[in-house]
């Protein structure tokens, strides 16, 4: 399959001087043109990863390739085309919004007429003479957002950039890049710990945990993975006739903390499931798919 | 070059407002102020001395007495750590880092920022030392000092002032591109103004590189016999940090 990667290391290593490798064998491959959600628990690697990608580290091992050229040697032109946030913002607290952006721009050199757009884009044109410092979270983050997208990039990486914004501005955010993918092709590299938080924009994702990389691929190949590994859970105000129900049926279940789970069945198999249940006159609280969220999927992935 | 110019503009920005250019201006027109007011104070004395036909050097020696021993000193140190502070207090190392620019080109500029505002502080020291020659007399109707304004004089030793406190500059850059804490380089700041100041009678005080404005100011002293070339003394320890500052900024493994 020959496929062009905006993005791609090769058996990326990574140790902070204090002792263990905090990255073993990370091979991302981000494809044009993608959304790609980098997924992983507080301290998976998540954070050193894009580091290393953007030069902020000083690789040890491996390969990292951005626009299909070698990153070190290359610095300064993949710069030109990314825009970056790592983590926490990067603000200048004694500057306001537009002196913020003012001096990115003096840097690349793009048209003044910018700045009002990229804080139109993500709705602080009315901060006025507000400095940084006096922002809030969510404004922090968004004009951190503006400052990534001044100079056009084609690639947006992206470390945690819903952090701090309430429900409104996620989804708001969301929008945001979700039109900057389609109408302009930017590729973007979102990171989260949340897999429902970005679910809705990415196209690609990778699950990365303690510093290996576990899933890469489609949405849909998670989706497939996840339903294959997913499982059922059942609450009713029986134990002892459920118990005997799902034996009959020759359903494996585990009683735990009030609730039946089981490997997910067959669809026809929940309908007959229900029915014999109800038939047997027990009452049925609850029966949903358990284990989609990301926490789930890692203990899957880590055990099996 | 055009990339320093675009980095230097972009760093000149960020030095607005900050405390550093607050320092700058205050540090400026402190003692200028104070020797205006000394001088309504005594304005009784002010139509004699404005008679004086060495008016200009003796306000330029007063005006410098505590400038050249302890403000400059301590404005460069201040200086060039606020200016590196603020990457490290705004946590930006990682966007400056971020952005399409050489490291080399991102260190000159800093320094560059720092030394244009010792300049920038050298200029309205010397507007300062202007009006407080002026003001006073202006104020009680005291005719124009006689001595016309030893323009060459000035100049020079605005020169020698700069070149003097390079040293400083450069070292306090050197530390404090390396510590996050904003105390370390003071501190060591602090400690190296103090000992440059109880090295000043010892004959081997002029290694010392934080003594140079001290000296420049005493060697026109009658007592002064330390001589030694203190524009080269100045300029090497200016090479020789500035050299090692940019080395230890480029192997720092961690870069934001
Ligand atoms: N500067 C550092 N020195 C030593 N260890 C570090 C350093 N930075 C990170 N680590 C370690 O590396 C591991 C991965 O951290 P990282 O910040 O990449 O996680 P993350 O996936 O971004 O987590 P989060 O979701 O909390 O942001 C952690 O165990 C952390 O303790
Ligand atoms: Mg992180």
């Amino acid at each position: 399959m020959e496929q062009s990667y905006i993005l791609e290391t090769r058996a990326l290593g990574h140790r902070f001087t204090d002792g263990a490798a905090v990255l073993n064998d990370i091979c991302l491959q981000v494809p044009e043109r993608s959304v790609y959600g980098f997924l992983g628990a507080n301290g998976a690697g998540k954070t050193t990863t894009l580091r290393l990608v953007l030069g902020l580290l000083e690789k040890q091992q491996g390969e990292i390739l951005l626009f299909g050229q070698p990153f070190g040697r290359n610095r300064l032109q993949a710069l030109q085309r990314i825009g970056a946030m790592i983590e926490s913002p990067s603000l200048y607290g004694h500057l306001t919004a537009t002196e913020n952006l003012l001096v990115l721009q003096k840097i690349y050199g793009c048209p003044k007429e910018r700045i009002a757009l990229v804080l139109e884009m993500v709705g602080l044109s009315a901060t006025g003479s507000k400095k940084a410092a006096r922002f809030s979270l969510g404004m922090k983050q968004r004009l951190s957002i503006a400052m990534a997208l001044l100079h056009e990039p084609s690639l947006l990486i992206l470390d945690e950039p819903t952090n701090g914004l309430d429900p409104n501005g996620m989804i708001e955010v969301r929008e945001l890049l979700l039109s900057l993918n389609r109408k302009h092709g930017i590729t973007i590299v979102i990171s989260s710990h949340l897999l429902g938080e970005i679910e809705k924009m990415v196209s690609h994702v990778g699950i990365i945990h303690s510093g290996s990389l576990l899933f890469q691929g489609t949405l849909a190949e998670l989706q497939q993975q996840r339903s294959a590994g997913g499982r059922l859970s059942l609450y009713t105000d029986d134990q002892s006739k459920t118990t005997s129900v799902l034996r009959a049926m020759n359903i494996q279940a585990t009683f735990d903390g009030g609730k039946f789970t089981m490997p997910m069945p067959q669809q026809e198999m929940i309908a007959a499931l229900a029915k014999e249940l109800i038939g047997s006159g027990v009452s049925l609280y609850e029966l949903s798919p358990a284990g989609n969220d990301l926490e789930a999927i890692f203990m899957d992935m880590i055990t099996h | 070059m055009i990339q320093f110019v675009q980095s230097f503009e972009s760093e000149w920005l960020k030095r607005k407002r900050s405390l550093a250019s607050w320092l700058v201006i205050c540090g400026a027109f402190f003692t200028p102020l104070v020797i205006t007011v000394a001088k309504i104070v005594r304005h009784g004395a002010l139509a004699a001395s404005s008679r004086l036909p060495n008016y200009w050097e003796a306000l330029w020696k007063s005006s410098w007495e505590s400038m050249a021993i302890f403000l400059l000193p301590l404005g460069a140190i201040l200086a060039s750590s606020l200016i590196t502070q603020l990457e490290f207090k705004n946590n930006t190392w990682k966007l400056l880092h971020t952005t399409p620019q050489r490291y080399g080109v991102i260190f000159l500029a800093k320094l560059s920022v720092i030394l244009v505002m010792m300049l920038q502080f050298l200029i309205l020291f010397n507007i300062g030392i202007y009006l407080s020659g002026v003001l006073p007399g202006l104020l009680f109707g005291v005719s124009y000092p006689a001595e016309p304004i030893p323009v060459t004089y000035f100049m020079t030793e605005n020169g020698r002032y700069f070149l003097a406190c390079l040293p400083i500059i450069a070292l306090q850059y050197l530390i404090s591109l390396q510590f996050k804490n904003f105390l370390v380089p003071v501190g060591i700041g602090l400690v190296l103004w103090i000992l440059s100041v109880a090295v000043l009678s010892w004959p081997y005080g002029h290694w010392i590189p934080y003594t140079y404005c001290s000296f420049n100011y005493l060697k026109d002293g009658p007592k002064f016999t330390h001589a030694f070339p203190l524009i080269t003394f100045a300029l090497g320890y200016f090479l020789l940090f500035t050299v090692t500052a940019y080395i230890l900024y480029l192997q720092r493994k961690e870069k934001g």
